[in-house]
C-alpha cells in the first residue's frame, strides 16, 4: 500500500503494524465484562462466542480456543497508562489481582520505565507500564 | 466504574513472546520476519513493529512457558508477503484466504510458525472494488 510504502520502520516483508491479538477465553461474557468494565478499553462489536476490543488502534479478540493445542494463557500484554499509580488504585478498588505494587524496571536515558502486572479475569498475566519522564 | 481519568489504557506499548533460543528467534524476526531490531539485553531481544515493541523472552518459570498470543500482522499484498515468508523457511499452517467479509473489505488471513513453534497470521484488509 502507497500510504505505508515509505515507512523507513516498516518490515521488509511488508508488516505495516499488529493489527490483531487473540485472548483465550474460558468465559466469553465474564472477559467482556472484565475488558470493558475494568480496563475501559471500548468494544467493537460481538460475534458468537467473540468479542472485539480496540486498544488503540489495536484489535484484541476475545475468544474461546479453536482447538486444545491454542488453549493456553495469553502473552503478557503491556497496556500503557499515563499515571501508573493512579491506575494501580483503581485496579484495586475494582478487586483485580495484582502480583506487585508498581516498580521502576529501568531507568532509560529520557525516561524511568515502571510496570505493575496484573491477572485479567481469565488468568492471563497482563501489565501496565508508564514511561515517566526524569524532572 | 471503569478506568477514569489518567488511568485510561491509551495503547498497548509492549508483547512478551517467549522463545527458547532467543538467537534463533532474532534471526527469524530480523532476518524473516524483516522487523526492525531495536537492541539486546542478556536474554531480551527487542523490536519494533509500527510503534508496538515484540521482547523475545525465555520463560522465566515453567508457569509462564506456553506459546505467544496469535499476532495477526497486517501487511499490503499478503499474496507476495506468504511467498516471501514461505521462501524465508516458515511454515504455513493454510494459504491465504478470505477469513471475513466486512462491510467495506475483505478480511485476509494466512497462518505459520515462528522458529519458536509460536502461531502468527498474516492479516490484509483489502478494499472492495
Amino acid at each position: 500500500m502507497s500510504a505505508t510504502a515509505t515507512n523507513p520502520g516498516m518490515s521488509s516483508l511488508g508488516i505495516t503494524n499488529i493489527g490483531q491479538i487473540s485472548i483465550i477465553t474460558h468465559d466469553t461474557a465474564r472477559a467482556t465484562a472484565f475488558y470493558r468494565d475494568v480496563l475501559g478499553l471500548p468494544l467493537l462489536f460481538t460475534a458468537g462466542n467473540m468479542a472485539f476490543f480496540d486498544c488503540g488502534g489495536v484489535r484484541l479478540m476475545l475468544g474461546p480456543a479453536s482447538s486444545p493445542e491454542l488453549d493456553h494463557p495469553s502473552s503478557i500484554l503491556y497496556f500503557r497508562v499515563p499515571d501508573i499509580e493512579a491506575a494501580h488504585r483503581r485496579l484495586v478498588e475494582l478487586g483485580v489481582k495484582i502480583e506487585a505494587p508498581p516498580r521502576l524496571i529501568a531507568p532509560m536515558k529520557t525516561h524511568d520505565l515502571w510496570m505493575v502486572g496484573f491477572h485479567d479475569s481469565e488468568g492471563n498475566i497482563m501489565q501496565l507500564m508508564s514511561e515517566v519522564p526524569r524532572g | 466504574m471503569n478506568m477514569q481519568e489518567g488511568t485510561t489504557l491509551s495503547r498497548i506499548g509492549q508483547i512478551a513472546i517467549n522463545a527458547h533460543d532467543v538467537d534463533r528467534a532474532t534471526a527469524f524476526y530480523r532476518d524473516v520476519l524483516g522487523l526492525p531490531h531495536l537492541f539486546r539485553a542478556g536474554q531480551l531481544s527487542f523490536f519494533d513493529c509500527g510503534g508496538v515493541r515484540l521482547m523475545l523472552d525465555k520463560a522465566e518459570k515453567p508457569e509462564f512457558d506456553h506459546p505467544s498470543s496469535i499476532l495477526y500482522f497486517q501487511v499490503g499484498d499478503i499474496r507476495a508477503a506468504h511467498k516471501r515468508l514461505q521462501d524465508g523457511g516458515a511454515k504455513f499452517e493454510d494459504d491465504p484466504h478470505v477469513i471475513a467479509q466486512m462491510p467495506k473489505y475483505d478480511l485476509w488471513m494466512t497462518f505459520f510458525r515462528d522458529s519458536e513453534g509460536n502461531l502468527l497470521a498474516l492479516m490484509s484488509e483489502v478494499p472492495r472494488a
